[in-house]
């Protein structure tokens, strides 16, 4: 194949098949007998043993493993069955995987040979209503030892390994950088797969086996539905594991592997000095029993409203709201934005685009301003500006009666003379009330201004790998993760101050000036809105401003939020087009 | 006013002589001693009764057994705060409970310095507030100091809970525990 194998959609735009039941279990039917692959020689660790596995509140797992990886098991004193199977061993670890013949389940093993500690995965399809998502159960337990006392201690969810970050690579060749930057989800870019463009992000495990070695695990939840789970060295920085689904083109996946990789760097952690717990996101709300393998899974896409052009314009045209007063729609995202500035009013520019129309601006006060494409008519409209740092100012405005109802956000450094502007937009291919959005570099033209003839704002890396903490408002912070030159995730605390909750988009970053950054990210197939913000790291505050469309209309609003660092990962090496 | 119904070893040896005094005084003294000792004693039940039914009410407030089996309150609806309460906890930095029974023995009001914990949930009008609700979270947690009155009534022998309130603020709603 030639060139970087970009796919044709990217994951979060695959209309993925909806599998029956029978297709799987046909596609299932000849691994169960076979066992996973592997692109390395499997161990013989387990060859010729019998051992029985004890888990709590689990199965009992009795266990014969002969020659040519088969195995014979026994679930819960039942009848034996046979089945393939594929085993690696790291460190003290082994781990094998296989599925149960005639079904639509399997497990994935992992065991301490040191302390004959056990973890269970057991895994199956068809259990939500989409079929191809794997689900998963965790049993934690031990290997029975004849004549010994069964151990009190267990593998146990953590926190542990919240923050950190790895480049992985397969012996099937795949490369990916995995960043587990909460305790409940997990961020991962497909470099090799999918080119790199963008990150995606997973309900995750993280377990604990001792100090150095844990087990991982992220479903693909909202996507494919695949499954992977390792037990990673932290030291050594190798990794076995397995991988379980179908792909976008409905092909099973179904291997163990073996990796080696780089540490790529720590984020901060935001709980209490001591708190190592795991698993910080129950499975359900308090009270409620959980269902088996219950876990809480963002679903964006089905929750998003989805509108069609005419659906679009219809809401437009009967609410559009800019600027909302403070206890409005998003007000909570502006809650620290800080105050307004009037600089602009009374004044008359022209933003010189070098892609697009000029845009002529009278401003008539410190809220409302007249604009026209130039030599247009002027229009009315409201806005409101910030002054991130001296001589730079951010402000926003809806252009009413544009077809595709598009909203400016706009920096303006009337030091420089220079200006930068996200061009949001409705009407997009997938949903029509999903913003897009075009940069937009120039000049500004203004009496008593000379600006540059070829100085521009520019794209830039120098925020890929960092990860900054937003606090919006009381009960409302984040942490945004710069992940890809293209894309960043977004993560949610809990109570406690652990990551929960993890989802990201389509970005990119503008250099302003140096410790100033512009930049935007797009809610696809989650709701569609178009954040910008300048991030100002000398003050640790971000300005900007969302614009959005939803059945309640189209509207635009301040952004705002006190800002911490919280670490940086050192990719951007990833990310550059080589010789 | 409200009346310091803590007791104290004064208020027992003030009882003690109000014991001892029949031995030196006349009979219909003793029966009038005997008299005020039966309603003392009247009163000491009924504190201790009024007593116990706040701490169960608080005890079903702050476990969240709004649907406990044991009527606690005059009317079967219950007197209910905003769900935004949370909890409810003894200030120990504030004024001792208060408890002062009607002269009729059949109501009574308790003043109780106390430490509220109020749960106030975001909007979800965003991703990210969406999101913490999404994992259970979405609330803002705070804690204020108040005192709650609360008013009893007792009928057919029993004390039960007529009315209560933070006069201070914390307005009663009409959901809740």
């Amino acid at each position: 194949m030639m060139g970087t194998p970009y796919p044709k959609e990217q994951m979060h735009r695959i209309a993925y098949t909806k599998l029956s039941e029978r297709q799987i279990a046909d596609k299932l039917s000849t691994v169960a007998v076979s066992g996973p692959t592997s692109a390395s020689p499997l161990s013989d660790v387990f060859a010729g043993k019998s051992i029985r596995i004890v888990t709590d509140k689990g199965p009992a797992l009795a266990y014969t493993f002969g020659r040519a990886n088969r195995l014979s098991v026994v679930e819960n004193g039942g009848g034996a069955l046979e089945a393939g199977y594929g085993a690696l061993a790291l460190s003290s670890v082994a781990f094998f995987s296989h599925m149960i013949p005639g079904t639509e389940r399997g497990y994935a093993v992992v065991l301490d040979q040191d302390t004959n500690l056990a973890t269970v995965f057991e895994l199956w399809f068809s259990g939500y209503q989409d079929n191809r998502e794997v689900q998963r159960e965790i049993y934690y337990g031990y290997v029975e030892q004849a004549g010994q006392q069964a151990p009190t201690a267990r593998h146990v969810t953590t926190n542990r390994v919240e923050g950190k970050g790895f480049y992985w690579k397969q012996d099937n060749g795949a490369e990916t950088l995995e960043f587990y930057p909460t305790a409940a989800y997990s961020h991962f870019v497909e470099l090799s797969r999918l080119g790199g463009e963008l990150g995606f992000c997973g309900p995750s495990d993280y377990i604990k086996i001792n100090d150095d070695l844990f087990i991982y695990t992220r479903t693909e939840c909202e996507f494919s539905g695949t499954f992977t789970t390792y037990v990673m060295d932290l030291n050594r920085v190798e990794q076995i594991g397995l991988r379980l689904g179908f792909d976008a083109n409905d092909r099973l996946e179904y291997y163990v592997f073996r990796g080696k990789g780089e540490w790529l760097g720590q984020l901060a952690q935001f709980e209490k000095f001591g708190d190592e717990s795991g698993a910080p996101v129950p499975a359900t709300a308090a009270g409620q029993t959980p269902a088996k393998g219950a876990r809480r899974v963002y679903r964006p896409l089905r929750t998003m409203p989805k509108l069609s052009k005419t659906e679009v314009d219809a809401v437009v045209a009967k609410k559009t709201t800019a600027f909302a007063a403070a206890t409005g729609p998003g007000a909570l995202m502006g809650g620290n934005r800080g105050p307004n500035t009037d600089w602009l009013a009374g004044k008359t520019f022209t933003l010189r685009y070098d892609n697009a129309p000029a845009m002529e601006y009278r401003f008539d006060d410190a809220e409302t301003l007249n604009w026209r494409k130039e030599g247009d008519t002027w229009t009315k409209a409201r806005y409101q500006a910030w002054e991130s740092m001296p001589g730079v100012i951010l402000f926003g405005h809806l252009l009413e009666g544009t077809p595709n109802h598009d909203g400016h956000s706009i920096v303006v450094d009337v030091h420089q003379g220079l200006v930068s502007c996200f061009n949001g937009y409705l009407n997009t291919p997938y949903f029509a009330n999903e913003a897009g959005v075009k940069t937009l570099f120039g000049v500004i033209e203004m009496e008593g201004l000379t600006p540059p003839k070829y100085r521009r704002h520019y794209f830039t890396q120098e925020m890929v790998g960092r990860a900054v903490s937003q606090n919006y408002a009381p009960g409302l912070t984040s942490m945004h993760l710069y992940s890809t030159p293209h894309s960043l995730s977004w993560i949610i605390f809990t109570d406690s101050g652990a990551g929960g909750l993890e989802w990201s988009g389509p970005a990119a970053y503008v250099k302003i000036r140096d410790g100033l950054y512009f930049m935007y990210w797009l809610e696809e197939a989650c709701n569609g809105t178009l954040g910008t913000i300048l991030v100002n790291l000398h003050t640790m505050r971000d300005v900007g401003v969302g614009y959005h469309c939803g059945a309640e209309g189209l509207s635009m609003s301040a952004v705002g939020a006190h800002e911490r660092l919280a670490g940086r990962f050192d990719i951007t090496r990833f990310y550059q087009v080589k010789a | 006013m409200t009346k310091d119904t803590t007791f104290t070893r004064r208020s027992f040896l003030k009882g003690g002589a109000v014991l001892a005094a029949p031995l030196a005084v006349a009979v219909p003294a003793a029966f009038m001693v005997n008299d005020e000792w039966k309603a003392r004693l009247a009163r000491l039940e009924d504190e201790v009764a009024v007593r116990e039914l706040h701490h169960a009410w608080m005890r079903r407030i702050n476990t969240e057994a709004g649907d406990a089996a044991t009527p606690l309150f005059a009317d079967p609806e219950g007197t209910c705060f905003n769900q935004a309460l949370r909890s409810i906890a003894p200030d120990h930095a504030g004024q001792p409970d208060s408890i002062e029974i009607a002269g009729d023995g059949k109501s009574a009001a308790g003043w109780f310095h106390c430490t509220v914990e109020i749960e106030t949930a975001i909007a979800q009008d965003c991703t990210l507030a969406r999101m913490a609700h999404a994992q259970g979270g979405g609330f803002v947690r705070r804690t204020e100091r108040r005192v709650l009155k609360v008013e009893y009534l007792k009928a057919s022998g029993v004390w039960a809970i007529a009315k209560a309130e933070f006069p201070n603020g914390f307005e009663p709603a009409t959901s809740g525990f």
